[in-house]
């Protein structure tokens, strides 16, 4: 059952798709943690206009499918092109249109994240800082962020990966990435070759990939938790 | 050196200070004792601004702190605080929490602010915790190193709000003789606390705070032995058992 010749010859078919997950995830991660912030922080803030703003943010976009959201995003791009622009193919904003809707997703929830982690550094450090002098900023940079960093990485951690995996989601809107180079393999093997077998070795090989992408990427963040590790507190601890 | 006039404070519904006037005197310590929710603590964070008064005036050495046009930030480096929930920088060292203070505030420079941290924490007997952070030291370490912090800043007046109330009892003498030390040297003092031995041996006058108001000052053995108000009498007899 075993098609040892199928799985080299697809391979370098899957890898092509992989360049691109990779290219995503390297910008939907960085995107999606600068928006999770400035969201999650304007929820902790004291002005009653950020605390809505990022209230509405997560809220509405929490609440959205991504797929939903993902189909949104490019109708709307490709309908802007057409109608002001003039450009007709429609595989043109698929990579914009892909960062744009998954960053938005995965803010959403990165931002409570990050309020968690503000949450969680104790109130009675920030009257210390009020105390020594310290104004508000310098306290919320040198005081608060710096720990609420630490307490966030885990969690940051966990939603990164879910994140690689949510770009499978940008097959719908043709954009070639792993799952859609899959799913062209599946289709020929089942058109051209007609060997049902064939199936499970595309999908083996996707698993795998998608495993080693989001494997080198939480044991990167394991390796920042790491590094910012304070001796004697463990992140549960601060 | 501290002068307070017809402070009042409320939070929402519950008054918390009902006019307290209050002087301490240049090198005075001045232990301050009540039940709790007497107002004790919302009493010394009004003197540093951590929380401002709605009525009445503080002056620190003839300044008027409660004026608008004085910054409060200007106001917490001449008035140094300690606090009952030690709230040490979970994330640095000892040496680092020192230092925070005196490079942005104070704007030492970093090899400056690192002698001088060095020279405080030594004072307080912690000259071998430098680069230990707060999770590693004992609750006593830790409260010597909020005081090394505070110190460092150059204060007129220390505030200790229940320094010693968190502390495992084998940790309480080991603050107390850092705050007996440091009232030797002429630091002016306010100290909310429960320590009776401390405040009978250091204090030049104590103050009884109930329902937010100075029910009666005097010294240790004014306060303790004969108290004037039926009120002292009542608490004393509780905390002295």
């Amino acid at each position: 059952m075993y098609n040892v010749d199928y799985a080299e010859e697809i391979v370098g078919t899957l890898f092509s798709g992989l360049g691109l997950t990779v290219q995503f995830v390297a910008f939907v991660i960085p995107a999606g943690f600068v928006l999770g912030f400035f969201m999650g922080w304007a929820r902790t803030s004291s002005s009653w206009f950020l605390r809505a703003l990022g209230t509405t943010y997560v809220e509405f976009f929490r609440g959205m499918p991504p797929i939903v959201l993902v189909f949104f995003s490019w109708l709307i791009a490709t309908l802007v092109l057409r109608r002001y622009l003039g450009i007709e193919d429609p595989s043109g904003p698929a990579f914009a249109v892909g960062i744009f809707a998954l960053a938005l997703h995965s803010g959403s929830y990165q931002a409570e994240i990050v309020r968690a982690g503000i949450l969680s550094v104790p109130t009675g450090q920030l009257e210390a800082a009020d105390a020594i002098g310290l104004t508000r900023w310098q306290a919320m940079f040198r005081i608060t962020l710096p720990q609420a960093f630490r307490v966030s990485l885990p969690a940051l951690g966990n939603e990164f990966a879910s994140l690689i995996k949510d770009t499978s989601l940008l097959t719908v809107i043709g954009a070639f990435e792993l799952s859609q180079t899959g799913l062209l393999l599946v289709i020929d093997a089942l058109i051209d070759r007609q060997d049902f077998n064939l199936i499970f070795i595309v999908w083996t090989e996707i698993a795998l990939l998608y495993f080693a992408v989001t494997f080198l990427v939480t044991r990167a963040v394991r390796g920042i938790e790491n590094v910012f590790k304070v001796p004697g507190l463990e992140a549960a601890q601060l | 050196m501290i002068r307070i006039r017809g402070l009042h404070k409320s939070f929402d519904d519950l008054h918390v200070l009902r006019g307290i006037d209050l002087d301490v005197n240049k090198g005075d310590v001045l232990c301050v004792i009540g039940p709790s929710g007497s107002g004790k603590s919302t009493l010394l964070r009004c003197i540093n601004l951590l929380i401002r008064p709605d009525r009445g005036d503080i002056f620190l050495e003839n300044v008027r702190v409660t004026a608008p046009e004085i910054r409060p930030e200007w106001v917490r480096q001449q008035v140094g605080m300690v606090f009952q929930s030690l709230n040490l920088f979970m994330h640095l060292t000892a040496l680092k929490n020192v230092t925070l203070g005196l490079a942005r505030v104070k704007k030492l420079d970093p090899a400056n602010a690192r002698e001088r941290a060095r020279s405080e924490l030594e004072k307080v007997g912690l000259a071998d915790k430098l680069n230990a952070y707060p999770a590693q030291l004992s609750g006593g370490q830790q409260q010597r190193v909020a005081i090394a912090r505070a110190l460092a800043m150059d204060p007129k007046v220390m505030l200790f709000d229940e320094p010693t109330s968190a502390l495992d009892p084998e940790f309480i003498h080991e603050v107390l003789d850092v705050m007996t030390k440091l009232a030797d040297e002429g630091m002016t003092m306010l100290v909310v606390t429960h320590e009776m031995g401390f405040a009978k041996n250091v204090a030049d006058a104590i103050i009884f705070i109930d329902r937010g108001q100075i029910v009666e000052r005097g010294t240790a053995e004014e306060i303790f032995e004969r108290p004037g108000h039926d009120r002292t009498k009542a608490f004393v007899s509780k905390i002295l058992g």
